[in-house]
């Protein structure tokens, strides 16, 4: 029986991109199922790297549109994974592939639908801080570079009422009877890359996350930041539109708790870099500006973090102060903010006054990983992150034969770190077809 | 609907104006008070530091009182409503201990099964009521009028057992005050201390948390304070002249009602059945203004 040599990967983030591109590379081809109408994940929100400070959207870019017209890749966007059978070498997947209503073969991008679109939303893509149309493209550099309506949102869906994108458009791309279709695919291997994600800090009551404007997560703050974000990279606050002067940090939030009920008992991770990278990217930018970083303590254990982290303390001025903050609170008239905390160093109880409280919230597993895992038939962890078969001998292998993970599908890691282990997925998703190869050959 | 009123030692022994108030309103609203026959001190959950078994025990008598009248106990005071909540709460966790205090419980005939429940004026008013019943009540709303309100914290923590409000982000009172046509507005300091547990030990020290709260409510831009706690009224209200002592400020003067007192304002009862000449801050010229609408 002739062997498919493909591989499918579900998820478009960076680590499903980067494997999908070595493994295209190496000939095979390649499957990459996205859930969301454009590949590019949560990197593609994301305003610079640690340590090495590089633009994120100017390394994921390339690497989207390599991606997308490889010849060896497929994507598949608004697309899950509803069936797996047979076992690894030659399993049969069945997506479900939503429609876009959008034929991309003939979109020029012209613009007219979005610019006449009647319906405006809040842009997800931009953490709700910027609206979008019902037929939209998420953010400038988004890849497939079409627009999708967003039936729950679009007024010919919801009331049959209007047809004008369809009727704006020159090209005739507008396919409101595009439906949903089942694809039968023929893989050796399967790489899951669905990546994480953050915890809404609102069940903290005490830190005030949707009840105070000006507190926010670190993911929504990477959009005040980013030049191509809702304020084009000027740290406005929300309440007031003013350049936000005084920052604190919140380390840790919904990370490493041991209350009942709240929160995840790991460490995220991630948080102490990144943060010192928006408290670096915020003094860079806003010389006089003052950055404070509560943290319970600092893990910087890869080559060159701890550079940064000395960086931010001793040259930029970030002030870092040991302690857990117990409290935010706000003022009802000018919307700053008391950060209420004990400094652990010192013994003191110290109440400080910003204008931005950023929330350094945790990494947690997709919830739609259960259903996955269910398709798959692999085994979740306690925290619904994918369970490997051995951190040491197999690291990437989940419980099933032929199925492997990479990124924060198994837990948070960082950027590069989850690209490291899409090339080693990939290459593990390799082996597989290429001994097979050799095992018919001869 | 029908209670076992409790309204416990500080009420009765100090705080008529509260007790009053609440009896004059209440039953208008459709809420019938039953007094309690026999009952004792709350337990006072200050106990539980030097004696616990006799706090349980207290707690848990009123308690049985109340299942003998077979009516869910309202206690007016957020003190005894936390001591009543925390005891039937260990009682429910430890029944061998239940056990040993139905025995002394039964020589006067009682019996604490744990099947009373205990609702706070907030539960009543808010969740039982309603604030949309409770607006059409109104005759005199508090108009142009902005009040700090301040529930206490006996009220809402702790946030695991007790239910009242969110104990981070209270909101019922606010709500009740809206109610009224009163407008309300957070301030930063609302879910701090009043002081009071502090009074024995360090008087001086309550004087001091109670006045940079009602320094805070005055740089705030607030008419006025609420709050539905006797040990709160008492520091805010009462000890209001030896705040303004303790902090060097004669000019710190915030008026202080309970929510009772305004409510009965705003139904359109008289000042004097409300207890309002007990009140001890400067409270005359807010009811000038709401008895000119």
């Amino acid at each position: 029986m002739p062997k498919e040599d493909s591989v499918l990967i579900i998820g478009g983030g960076i680590a499903g991109i980067q494997a999908s591109i070595d493994l295209a590379n190496r000939g095979i081809n390649v499957y990459l199922i996205e859930m969301a109408p454009y590949i590019g994940g949560v990197v593609a929100q994301l305003d610079k790297t640690f340590p090495t400070m590089n633009c994120c959207i100017c390394i994921l870019e390339p690497k989207m549109i390599e991606c997308y017209r490889h010849p060896k890749i497929t994507v598949y966007t608004l697309s899950e994974v509803t069936g797996v059978e047979g076992s690894k070498g030659n399993f049969k997947v069945k997506i479900l592939e939503r429609p876009r209503f959008v034929d991309i073969s003939r979109c020029t991008m012209c613009g007219n639908c979005i610019e006449k679109c009647p319906v405006i939303v809040p842009n997800e893509f931009q953490a709700g801080f910027e609206s979008r149309k019902a037929i939209y493209i998420p953010f400038p550099q988004a890849v497939p570079y079409a627009p999708s309506i967003d039936k729950g949102s679009c007024l010919h869906f919801r009331e049959g009422s209007c047809r004008i994108c369809e009727d704006t458009c020159p090209a005739r791309a507008i396919k409101y009877e595009q439906s949903s279709k089942i694809v039968s695919l023929n893989v050796s291997s399967i790489i899951v890359a669905t990546g994480f994600k953050q915890y809404n800090p609102e069940e903290m009551r005490e830190y005030g996350y949707k009840r105070y404007d000006n507190v926010i997560t670190s993911i929504e703050f990477e959009r005040l930041v980013s030049p191509y974000g809702p304020t084009s990279g000027e740290l406005v606050r929300p309440s007031d539109k003013k350049v936000a002067k005084r920052i604190a940090f919140v380390q840790c939030v919904g990370s490493r708790s041991h209350r009942e009920g709240v929160g995840v008992p790991y460490c995220s991770g991630i948080c102490c870099m990144y943060a010192a990278k928006e408290a670096v990217t915020i003094k860079e930018k806003y010389p006089e500006s003052e950055p404070t970083i509560f943290y319970i303590d600092i893990k910087a254990f890869s080559r060159d973090f701890q550079n940064l982290i000395n960086k931010a303390r001793d040259e930029m001025g970030v002030e870092y102060i040991r302690g857990r903050p117990g409290e935010i609170r706000e003022n009802p008239l000018t919307k700053d903010l008391y950060v209420w905390y004990e400094n652990t160093d010192t013994g003191e109880i110290g109440r400080k006054e910003v204008d931005l409280a950023i929330l350094s919230a945790a990494i947690l597993s997709r919830s739609e990983n259960t259903k996955l895992a269910e398709v798959l038939g692999v085994e979740l962890d306690e925290f619904g992150f994918f369970k490997v078969e051995d951190p040491f001998l197999k690291p990437l292998e989940t419980t099933r034969d032929g199925i492997y993970v990479c990124g924060c599908c198994h837990g948070p890691r960082d950027i590069s770190n989850s690209v490291i282990e899409a090339s080693a997925a990939a290459m593990k998703a390799a082996i597989g077809i290429q001994s097979e190869a050799a095992g018919s050959g001869g | 609907m029908k209670y076992a009123f409790y309204p416990g030692c500080t009420v009765q022994a100090e705080q008529f104006g509260y007790e009053a108030s609440a009896r004059e309103v209440l039953p208008r609203i459709g809420v019938e008070l039953i007094d309690m026959k026999g009952t004792s001190c709350c337990g006072f959950p200050a106990f539980s530091s030097v004696y616990p078994s006799a706090w349980y025990y207290l707690s848990a008598r009123n308690m049985a009182i109340a299942e003998s009248l077979r009516l869910d106990l309202f206690p007016l005071c957020n003190g005894c409503h936390m001591s009543f909540v925390e005891t039937k709460h260990y009682l429910e966790v430890n029944p061998g201990f239940k056990e040993s205090i139905n025995r002394d419980l039964k020589k006067e005939g009682l019996t604490y099964t744990g099947d009373v429940k205990i609702v706070h004026i907030l539960e009543i008013l808010h969740d039982i009521i309603g604030v949309e019943t409770i607006e059409a009540f109104v005759k005199k709303p508090i108009k142009g009028l902005k009040f700090a309100t301040h529930p206490g914290c006996h009220a809402i923590r702790s946030g695991s057992l007790n239910h009242t409000d969110d104990p981070e982000n209270p909101q019922k009172l606010d709500d009740l005050m809206r109610a009224l046509g009163a407008n309300v507005m957070d301030y930063p300091e609302k879910t701090d201390c009043c002081g009071s547990s502090l009074a024995i030990a360090s008087g001086k020290t309550t004087l001091m948390i109670a006045g940079e709260k009602l320094q805070s409510i005055k740089r705030y831009g607030f008419d006025g304070l609420v709050t539905v706690c006797p040990f709160c009224f008492k520091v805010f209200d009462n000890r209001q002249r030896a705040i303004q002592a303790t902090m060097g400020d004669k000019s710190l003067e915030i008026p202080v009602f309970y929510y009772t007192q305004l409510l009965g304002l705003a139904m359109g009862l008289e000042p004097l059945k409300l207890g309002l000449e007990l009140n001890l801050s400067s409270i005359d010229p807010i009811i000038e203004k709401i008895l000119e609408g």
